[in-house]
């Protein structure tokens, strides 16, 4: 019986007059990889905006397990397992490969400023850094470490970023257009990337993408939004199948 | 009681409208362009200087008059040409600290060119006479200058409102590459606002220092300021609501000047205490109390950051 | 080889290491050879000041991002509370003429005082922070200048004369001079009034570069790269500024602090903004981000001001002809180009990003930090 690791729960975001998403619920049961489809516009990054803190729900509920988080900061959203990656890549610019990965273990740190600054944390800045350079391999990053982030090739900055988000020992994995700008055959590796840290690192994880096949091919359910509401839930066959999905995608599931 | 504040009041509409005319520079180009213009204050500070050597020379004064504003209107389009256009696309913290350089340079400019003496203002004829309103003796420059400040103001708003110049200003200041995009020529609209704001400067220079005739290189440091906290009070990028946001700090800081003697004579306080140092300090705690409680001012807009 | 189990010592660390220890030999051999009021002395125990101040504003500014101009509040603050605190008892009713001699009647060591100092600035930052570090640069900007009028307002207020001496000089503490070891006859025997500032300062920077290598140092430079995703890893942005605010306060006050011993004298109202933009321009021209860049640009504008371009200030008659332009004031007009010309064509300044070990490090790929 699969526990649910996030449950949000008739979530409404409203921006002065414009309604984002509107009572919006959705469930993510620990193991799955869930996508959340819909036009442009439709509200999915709202919605996930509002999952990881950044916004504060205008009414509605999300939670982790069985903790409450609305309303929680980001960082604090963060420390209790949820991590994510942007649809613009937000690297740390002036940090290397290396650096931005082992920046992210700041959070799961037991010192303080003082035993920091004095060097009294030997031993957890050499876990940190051990950690940082374990992650970097499985993802055959570790060729890269000192090189500037911004300086990667695209598709292996996307990558990073995932692999920052996972130096957070998160439980939940929040994607948001992850296949951007990535060509097929980036992308089919992408899926496969996906698959694999979730079975390697134990995650579930809550997609955000236009790319169909991908999204097709990976997930276990798929939610759908327009206009910020729920137009459908279900496996990925039910869903290509809905007519309502193939209306509001305007006559056609969105190929690359 | 009234009359005792009256004179304080008084001086604090006059110097509320020197600060207007300072603050609606900064206004004008921190909707445009983002930036805190640290150099408008000493701009203030040069036409004063400018009109002190000048007129000195020989100059007759119904000539100095406009000369010193055409200079003080180049020197802040020129400003803008050497200092700022370079960093448009250099991050935010770059072109803050060209214009703290372009500040600098300026003073040392000042100071080596004076000495570091104080120099005195030339006395401009029927402004510089003085006048009694009821229990205060004054000159006629502080009854002019909200005046005078109100029309340049009025006269602004239109040209902002009905021309098309203005309308391409309203529309840099809004969305800054859309403007570009859609065949404004940006160059010339952002000098267009340095001179304009170096205009007024000039004039509430003329004013101001009729009034506070002397003029060292540090002359515009506090006006400056204090013009500036106006203008945030007010609400950044809005023109009448830097004026209002400059009177209130006026009259405000005037009365703080004088309020040893009001509260004496007035019988609230035995004897004084000493609250003249502090009227400066008030108009930064106003600063610090309104970005704090109402970041966008009176009369600004809210903007959302897209993630 | 791996930089990452644990962090080997480098060659060019040592070469770093090795520079450093050979100037503080050399200033130390210096100080007893050379004349006492020898230039070298002013420039190195102002440079040390100002180094310190510029690396305390480079950590806030160029690391961690907060635009802060309140750097000459906190030197006031950390200057007075030094002076107020080591003005000997016998000394005090001469200094405090005019409010009996001032509250404060005891005093305490130097160095405690110096800690103090830190302390206090520390204290006031923390309070200033919590409305100020939210604000955007601009208004953070304005806002940290505008706290800094304040409190030099509030210290020449003479209702809190006993206490601060209001607009008066605080005078007659302890200077870098008293740290020459004397005889029993009052002759100096060993020379220390450049090395003791210099070591101060020294252990302060050393600090600041050990909390910026720290975990702490890269979550405050993550903030500056991009603080929506520093808080999406689980930075706290609130209470990361907060401390890099404080602690750059800290120094900054102990700062302060050794510029009264330089100065020997304390006044408020000579804390203006302009120092703070003496500082700032100090830290661009080093390289906002280089440690190493802020101390070398803070000796040589000491330098400069101090001595090198002095020159600049004085009438030259050559031939019987004076040269023109030289006068009171040309050095100030001088720096200000060079520093314009810094900012809009060197933006990197000196150092840009690196530090002394990066000059030693061989180049590596185009994309290699500071290349």
């Amino acid at each position: 019986m699969a526990e649910k690791i996030l449950r949000i729960e008739d979530l409404t975001m409203q921006f002065g007059g414009v309604v984002a998403v509107d009572h919006f619920s959705m469930v993510i049961n620990q193991g799955e990889i869930v996508a959340l489809i819909g036009p442009n516009g439709a509200g999915k990054t709202t919605a996930f905006n509002a999952v990881t803190g950044v916004y504060t729900p205008t009414s509605g509920s999300v939670f982790l397990g069985e903790k409450n988080i609305t309303g929680l900061r980001p960082d604090q959203i963060t420390a209790l397992g949820i991590a994510r990656t942007f649809q613009n890549i937000r690297l740390f610019s002036s940090m290397t490969v290396f650096e931005n990965v082992l920046t992210a273990h700041h959070l799961r740190r037991t010192s303080n400023v003082f035993t920091a600054t004095l060097r009294l944390n030997a031993a957890e800045e050499a876990r940190m850094r051990k950690d940082t350079e374990e992650l970097l391999k499985r993802v055959d990053l570790y060729e890269f470490k000192d090189e500037m982030a911004t300086s990667l090739p695209y598709g292996k900055q996307r990558l990073l970023e995932i692999v920052r988000a996972l130096a957070t020992k998160p439980k939940l994995l929040l994607l948001d257009e992850p296949a951007a700008g990535m060509n097929p055959q980036e992308t089919e590796e992408l899926g496969e990337f996906i698959k694999r840290i979730r079975r390697e690192f134990d995650l579930s994880i809550f997609i955000i993408e236009h790319h169909m096949n991908l999204v097709m091919g990976i997930s276990d359910r798929i939610y759908v939004i327009e206009f910020g509401k729920q137009i459908a839930e279900g496996v990925p066959e039910e869903i290509q199948n809905n007519p309502a999905v193939i209306e509001a995608y305007l006559g056609g599931g969105e190929d690359l | 009681m009234w009359n005792t504040i009256f004179p304080y009041f008084l001086s604090g509409v006059s110097v509320g409208g020197q600060y207007a005319l300072i603050a609606i520079g900064y206004s004008m180009v921190y909707g445009i362009l983002r930036l805190i213009n640290f150099a408008h204050g000493d701009v203030f500070m040069v036409a004063g200087i400018l009109m002190v050597y000048i007129s000195a020379s020989g100059v007759p004064l119904w000539i100095c008059i406009p000369l010193v504003l055409v200079l003080t209107s180049l020197l802040g389009f020129v400003i803008e040409r050497l200092a700022y256009k370079p960093l448009r696309s250099a991050p935010r913290m770059s072109i803050m600290i060209s214009a703290i350089g372009v500040s600098y340079t300026l003073q040392n400019l000042v100071l080596y060119v004076t000495g570091g003496l104080n120099q005195f203002y030339p006395t401009i004829p029927w402004i510089s006479d003085s006048i009694t309103i009821g229990t205060a003796t004054t000159k006629i420059v502080t009854v002019v200058t909200p005046i005078l400040t109100l029309l340049l103001v009025f006269g602004l708003v239109m040209l902002i409102n009905h021309t098309k110049v203005g309308m391409a200003m309203r529309a840099v200041s809004k969305d800054f590459e859309t403007s570009q995009l859609m065949g404004i020529n940006i160059n010339r609209v952002i000098s267009i606002t340095f001179v304009i704001g170096s205009f007024l400067a000039g004039i509430g220079s003329m004013l101001y220092f009729t009034n506070y005739t002397t003029v060292i290189q540090t002359s515009g440091a506090m006006p400056g300021l204090k013009a500036f906290v106006a203008a945030v009070f007010g609400g950044i990028g809005s023109i009448p609501g830097a004026v209002i946001g400059a009177f209130i700090i006026g009259i405000c800081e005037n009365i703080i000047k004088g309020l040893d003697i009001i509260l004496l004579k007035s019988g609230l306080i035995a004897k004084p205490m000493g609250l003249a140092t502090f009227s400066d300090a008030f108009t930064f705690a106003l600063l610090i109390i309104i970005l704090v409680v109402k970041p966008t001012g009176l009369f600004g807009e809210k903007t959302i950051d897209k993630v | 080889m791996s930089m990452t189990e644990k962090k080997k010592i480098s060659t060019p660390q040592i070469i770093s290491a090795a520079i450093i220890l050979a100037f503080y030999v050399l200033v130390f051999i210096a100080e007893q050879t050379l004349a006492p009021t020898s230039m070298i002395f002013t420039v190195l125990k102002k440079g040390a000041t100002y180094a310190l101040v510029a690396v305390s504003m480079n950590l806030l500014n160029g690391f961690t991002g907060i635009f802060s101009l309140g750097q000459a509040g906190f030197m006031l603050i950390g200057a007075y509370v030094y002076a107020i605190f080591t003005i000997p008892l016998a000394q005090r009713a001469a200094v405090y003429q005019y409010y009996n001699g001032g509250i404060v009647q005891f005093t305490l060591p130097v160095f405690i005082a110096m800690i103090l100092s830190g302390l206090v600035a520390a204290f006031f930052a923390y309070l200033i922070g919590l409305p100020v570090l939210r604000l955007k640069s601009d208004y953070l900007a304005v806002a940290t200048l505008g706290f800094a009028e304040i409190i030099r307002a509030i210290f020449q207020w003479d209702k809190i004369g006993p206490l601060t001496n209001g607009s008066n000089m605080l005078r007659l503490f302890p200077t870098f001079n008293d740290f020459n070891i004397k005889n029993s006859s009052g002759e100096v025997v060993v020379y220390l009034s450049t090395m003791v500032p210099l070591l101060i300062s020294g252990v302060c920077i050393a600090l600041i570069l050990m909390l910026i290598n720290s975990t702490f140092g890269r979550a405050l430079r993550a903030m500056k790269d991009d603080e929506i995703s520093a808080e999406a890893m689980g930075i706290h942005l609130a209470s990361h500024k907060q401390l890099a605010f404080c602690i750059s306060s800290f120094f900054t006050g102990v700062g302060g602090a050794m510029l009264a011993m330089y100065q020997t004298t304390v006044q408020a109202k000579s804390f203006t903004t302009a120092m703070t933009y003496e500082i700032l321009l100090i830290v661009v021209i080093g390289g906002i981000g280089s440690v190493t860049g802020s101390c070398l640009s803070s000796f040589l504008f000491v330098a400069c001001s101090e001595w090198w371009l002095r020159f600049l200030d004085q009438k030259q008659v050559i031939g019987g002809f004076e040269v023109p332009l030289l006068r009171n004031g040309f050095r100030l007009v001088v720096f200000s180009i060079i520093i314009m010309i810094v900012v809009l064509f060197f933006r990197q300044g000196i150092m840009g990003t690196r530090e002394l070990p990066d000059l030693f490090r061989k180049k590596r790929s185009a994309a290699k930090k500071g290349a």
